[in-house]
């Protein structure tokens, strides 16, 4: 119960946030950026399909990249919000045991992180749709692939749980944005260089994208989802004892 | 209703190798206003995060309403509001959102919302947003995020602290109210005696983490009560005397001695002594003690016995 208390509490923090918002513009920069490279290109090869190129690319720029970044943003405005007039010792004074806190600022990351992956589907169909009416030699591209994007939608999102874990875990325990942020560049940006190198199976910034191959995709699930699960609840055992300064 | 609505015992914190909090035994009585006096740094605040659950003693334990708080912390917290230090707001949402965002976290009635912003007088001002707010607003919304689950304790850290004159005046006056309309205890922080001494019936001082005094005010003067200032020919002399009789003296950097009598009767039988002993008394007073003497002689801020004797 208190849980949901907690949750429809945190639902009124995000009004007029920058964190709501990110949840829409993320995926519409991908869809834009997406829809204007097939509009504009020149020709089509005589092997192209539409309903693989394009949720591929997308899915691929949203787990790799933009996903990550948004996961970063979302936890340091979701959390922020919370250190910066101290709110922690108003919250931590409230009949509410202090996991609940935890968890549920755990779980609305991962429901924004949700709300825009699935909105990121949906631009992905209508981008789609767009296309086979601009591009004529387009337009019998078959039928759209709702259950596969759903699917691999939904492996993105699982594989993402561990880096949702940490950066819940580090914009609750630092205040300062620049923590959050430092955290998020840095692993986002060393994935380039992991991507190729075995440790690549393992780094977490680069689970959700690891589960489109096939060799790895079975640790990207396992480290992604089960490690995240296990990451959040050591996070939670850090804030239920911490002193609130 | 249980005696103390606050009780201490032993209650010690260390950050490191300082003492934060040493060994303090508070008891606050229920209704009324109980004003938790020290100097900056005095730990006050820490004192006050470990009877809210903020932070773990290291030594001691904390009752409130008679039940020991690490039993049952949450039940206990639904009873007790509180305003630690600056208010806890969200500048983005108006003054009702903040109050829905902990009414939605305690799961109370909608209709407690008008009743805290009627209490601190925001009604008016209740859907601008908090960031357009003055501090005194700010503060005042702050009480009423601690009123707002009608909590029979309320546990305030330096409230009226960076407010103006007539913020300090308006928030002295509402808590003040509070005991006698809404039968709340008030358990309240200052470093100023001047601020709790006109609403506070019990007092605690604490110093460097160790609790000086607790009682009344009255109490507190009747045991710094007015003492003699005496002027005596040969001091040494005298103090060595006086002391033999049983007198507490002090010396004073202006050569006079300070004497721990009060009353007209001990006067004249310590001018009887010293003339006894041929020693000329040149200078007999009596001279009263402020309560922020006492408070500043306790603490350390002044040597106001010195001053004041």
């Amino acid at each position: 119960m208190s849980m949901l208390r907690v949750l429809h509490a945190e639902l009124l923090k995000l009004k007029r946030t920058l964190a709501f918002r990110m949840v829409f513009v993320m995926p519409l920069l991908i869809a834009l950026l997406q829809f204007f490279a097939l509009w504009r290109s020149r020709t089509f090869g005589a092997d192209f399909k539409l309903w693989e190129t394009l949720p591929t690319n997308m899915l691929g720029i949203w787990a790799v990249f933009m996903m990550p970044l948004l996961i970063t943003l979302e936890t340091a405005l979701l959390n922020g919000i919370e250190h910066g007039d101290r709110q922690w010792k108003h919250i931590l004074a409230l009949p509410i045991p202090r996991h609940t806190v935890y968890l549920a600022k755990f779980v609305v990351a991962q429901a924004l992180n949700a709300a825009s992956t699935l909105f990121l589907c949906a631009l992905t169909v209508l981008a789609g749709l767009a296309i086979m009416q601009l591009r004529p030699e387009l337009a019998g591209s078959g039928p759209i692939p709702y259950g596969r994007l759903a699917r691999h939608a939904a492996l993105v999102w699982l594989a993402a749980w561990l880096i949702v874990a940490i950066h819940t875990w580090v914009s609750i325990r630092w205040s300062g944005f620049a923590v959050a942020l430092g955290t998020g560049i840095c692993g986002t940006f060393f994935a380039l260089f992991a991507a190729s190198a075995s440790v690549g199976k393992y780094y977490p910034w680069l689970l959700p994208m690891n589960v489109f191959s096939d060799e790895r995709f079975a640790a990207a699930l396992w480290l992604g989802a089960v490690g995240g699960a296990v990451a959040v609840l050591l996070g939670c055992l850090d804030f239920v004892r911490r002193d609130v300064a | 209703m249980p005696e103390f609505m606050i009780e201490t015992r032993g209650l010690t914190r260390r950050f490191g190798a300082q003492l934060a909090v040493d060994d303090l035994n508070l008891q606050a009585p229920a209704a009324g206003v109980y004003g938790f006096l020290g100097p900056n740094g005095a730990g006050k605040t820490t004192a006050i995060r470990m009877l809210l659950g903020l932070i773990r003693p290291d030594a001691g334990e904390v009752n409130l309403f008679g039940a020991p708080l690490a039993a049952d912390r949450q039940t206990l917290m639904r009873r007790v509001g509180a305003l630690v230090e600056a208010p806890s707001l969200y500048p983005h949402l108006t003054g009702r959102e903040n109050l829905e965002v902990t009414r939605r976290m305690l799961g109370a009635p909608r209709a407690l919302i008008d009743r805290a912003l009627d209490i601190v007088k925001l009604t008016r001002d209740a859907r601008r947003r908090v960031r357009e707010y003055s501090l005194g607003m700010r503060q005042r919304l702050g009480l009423a995020l601690a009123l707002l689950n009608e909590p029979e304790l309320l546990i305030l850290d330096e409230p009226t602290n960076g407010l103006d004159p007539a913020g300090i005046h308006e928030m002295r006056d509402l808590l003040r109210r509070l005991p006698a309309e809404f039968g709340v205890t008030v358990f309240l922080s200052s470093h100023l005696l001047s601020e709790v001494e006109q609403i506070a019936g019990h007092i605690g001082i604490i110093h460097e983490g160790r609790l000086l005094f607790q009682g009344t005010l009255s109490e507190l003067q009747s045991q710094h009560r007015a003492r003699l200032t005496l002027g005596v020919n040969q001091s040494e002399q005298a103090v060595h005397c006086l002391t033999a009789a049983g007198w507490g003296v002090e010396m004073r950097d202006d050569g006079l001695l300070s004497v721990s009598a009060t009353t007209s009767e001990d006067a004249v039988r310590v001018n009887n002594l010293l003339t006894g002993q041929r020693l000329e008394v040149f200078h007999l007073a009596p001279a009263q003690v402020s309560l922020e003497d006492i408070f500043l002689t306790l603490t350390g801020g002044k040597t106001a016995a010195g001053r004041a004797a």
